[in-house]
């Protein structure tokens, strides 16, 4: 489980101030060396240490996910906790019918617009379909002791890790070049179960996720509420104990019912984040598109999820502002003068319409005079106009 | 630029429609024939039509699978995916960083949502200058891999002609952009209008002329002098798109985010262009969501019942309490009863 650093710094004495701060930093190194020191910014950086007050004290914990800069600075000046950078982006951003399709590539594009427009909110990048589920033939069957060199038994190896390379690789790259703070993975089998643990020993943040995890919906044959029987229900929870356990710092419960909710909320000492997971969680996470109504189109209105409460009608506000500039770029009312800003000053214009007669361009330079006129009486967008 | 007639084969029972298509194949064989679209896709003749009879062509920009739905149903002419991605999606200061692969992505994303509108692909900063198959091959994969149905490239220079008229001979439609030239920011010395002296306004209508003599279909012209955009927009027999180029254009693009006041924090209203209407507040109404549901979430409003869907049997529950006993978990027993009553009384 990776801490958070506390470090209390003070300026250099290139800084004419002398300031004494404690920065809370998640993955910022203590000295911006080269940078110098930065001013210090009453919004600090959202941190696990927060986080684990904030549950402590009984205040739920809000999460939204975004996919580029503009979503991120919403969240951020919202004071939104916790920013995830969701594989959901397969759907709500690109238009598939699952999040299978996104490739890493695709997503560490995505980490890297939001981490340019979130300064605070802790950052989560999730890790997409594909990347870090598997595991290395070679060691499928568990190791016999013969089979290991001699000079293996001098150290302390815990051989699971072989395993979890992918995933590993994986998360230090959403890191790296992503610039995120900490990763999610989906699922509480065991082999996710140690791809958790090894990330977390590589010094990598984990968020758990159970419930309904939906890059299985091949095996779950759906996007299916899980939890529903009492074997579901036991899983939910032994999983969710199994990823503290690794050392998850959270885990996302999603679509299960309130009371296994609660089970595993109060089963665990780290907080839960649900979704369509009922109001006993620790802390809730919403889909970006979802609870904004970004998508108006009747179609999409219809696929919003029973378990999101829709907060505007972005879609809306949307599609009415870009029915009312269609109706006035073909009124001819946009753009109207205040929009016309750019000027050319009389003598430039008079060599201008010498230069274009020269050029046999007649029609233009008529066109020309013509419409510095128009600008010249620009009280009213009359009628008509042009060519 | 090709329009064609298609008659359905004979194993579809419906009668016979006209389709027209930019580049889609005349029989979609495997597919099989396609449930005929009343919104069909606007081609070059479209085009070409609105401008003859002097409608003003209506384009947008778009960067992903929403923007792209959304310009659809408002039955915006043209859906351009810009470079401005790079700004407005991606944060940085100019659309120089924004790399072809980024560029397709956003291309696929909009082509899956957007059906109606012709899409126009913005050929970004470094993947079409350094030689004319250079810009076919950049070009070629706009539409391969994008989806596209046309593309955009910057620039009046004589190799950005010959490289337009190299596209155009590998059959991909050209779009034009004279004026202020966003990718030249280094040699323009930054966000500058052109066309404010004699020589700059002359190669204005001198470049788009040749680009249209290159084979463009038609030619954005950015951040002029509406009198220069006038001349140019006369001198042409193809449609000029303005953006800050004044009234006289036969046609207006504005970008998505800059005409929907996407970015609410005072710091971002500041760079809206001036030429820019906002015809919404949409960063604003983004806002105070956000901060309802952060309230809601907090005072443990949200979820409310009828935001919590989800439920086990009784006979479920009973079971799955005395596993947790079981377990050793009578804590989490409890809290899972006690949730159970909570959540009765909803129901």
């Amino acid at each position: 489980m990776a801490s958070s650093l506390v470090t209390v710094l003070r300026s250099c004495s290139r800084a004419s101030r002398a300031i004494t701060t404690v920065r809370f930093m998640s993955n910022v190194p203590e000295d911006t060396v080269y940078g110098g020191p930065k001013p210090q910014n009453p919004n600090q950086r959202v941190t696990l240490t927060q986080l684990r007050q904030k549950h402590r004290k009984g205040e739920p914990i809000t999460v939204v996910t975004a996919y580029d800069y503009p979503s991120a600075v919403h969240v951020d000046k919202a004071g939104i906790d916790v920013c995830l950078v969701g594989d959901s982006a397969a759907m709500v951003v690109h238009g598939y019918d699952t999040t299978l399709p996104i490739s890493l590539d695709e997503m560490l594009v995505h980490f890297r617009a939001v981490c340019r427009g979130a300064r605070r909110p802790l950052l989560v990048g999730d890790l997409p379909f594909g990347t870090y589920e598997s595991s290395s033939n070679q060691f499928r069957q568990p190791l016999k002791i013969t089979d290991l060199p001699v000079e293996l038994f001098d150290r302390d190896i815990d051989f699971g890790c072989l395993n979890d390379a992918q995933a590993v690789d994986t998360a230090v790259r959403v890191l790296k070049e992503g610039g995120m703070d900490a990763i999610k993975l989906e699922g509480g089998s065991p082999s996710r179960i140690t791809a958790a643990k090894s990330i977390v020993e590589s010094g990598i943040a984990v968020m758990g996720h159970v419930g309904l995890t939906p890059q299985a919906i091949s095996v779950l044959g759906g996007f299916r509420p899980q939890g529903k029987s009492i074997a579901s229900a036991v899983k939910v929870v032994e999983t969710a104990m199994a990823l503290q356990e690794a050392g998850c710092f959270s885990v996302v419960l999603e679509c299960v019912p309130p009371p296994v909710a609660a089970a595993a909320t109060s089963a665990l000492h780290i907080p839960t984040i649900g979704i369509g997971a009922g109001p006993f969680c620790s802390g809730q996470v919403l889909v970006y598109h979802d609870l904004l109504g970004m998508m108006q189109h009747p179609h999409h209105a219809k696929v919003t999820p029973k378990f999101c409460k829709q907060y505007a009608q972005v879609g809306e506000a949307i599609n009415k502002a870009l029915l009312e500039y269609k109706e006035e770029v073909s009124e001819r009312l946009f753009p109207d003068p205040s929009h016309c800003p750019y000027k050319i000053s009389s003598s430039e214009l008079d060599g201008f319409l010498s230069e274009l007669q020269k050029l046999g361009l007649d029609k233009a330079a008529s066109a020309a005079a013509a419409s510095a006129e128009k600008m010249e009486h620009s009280d009213s967008p009359s009628s008509a106009a042009i060519l």
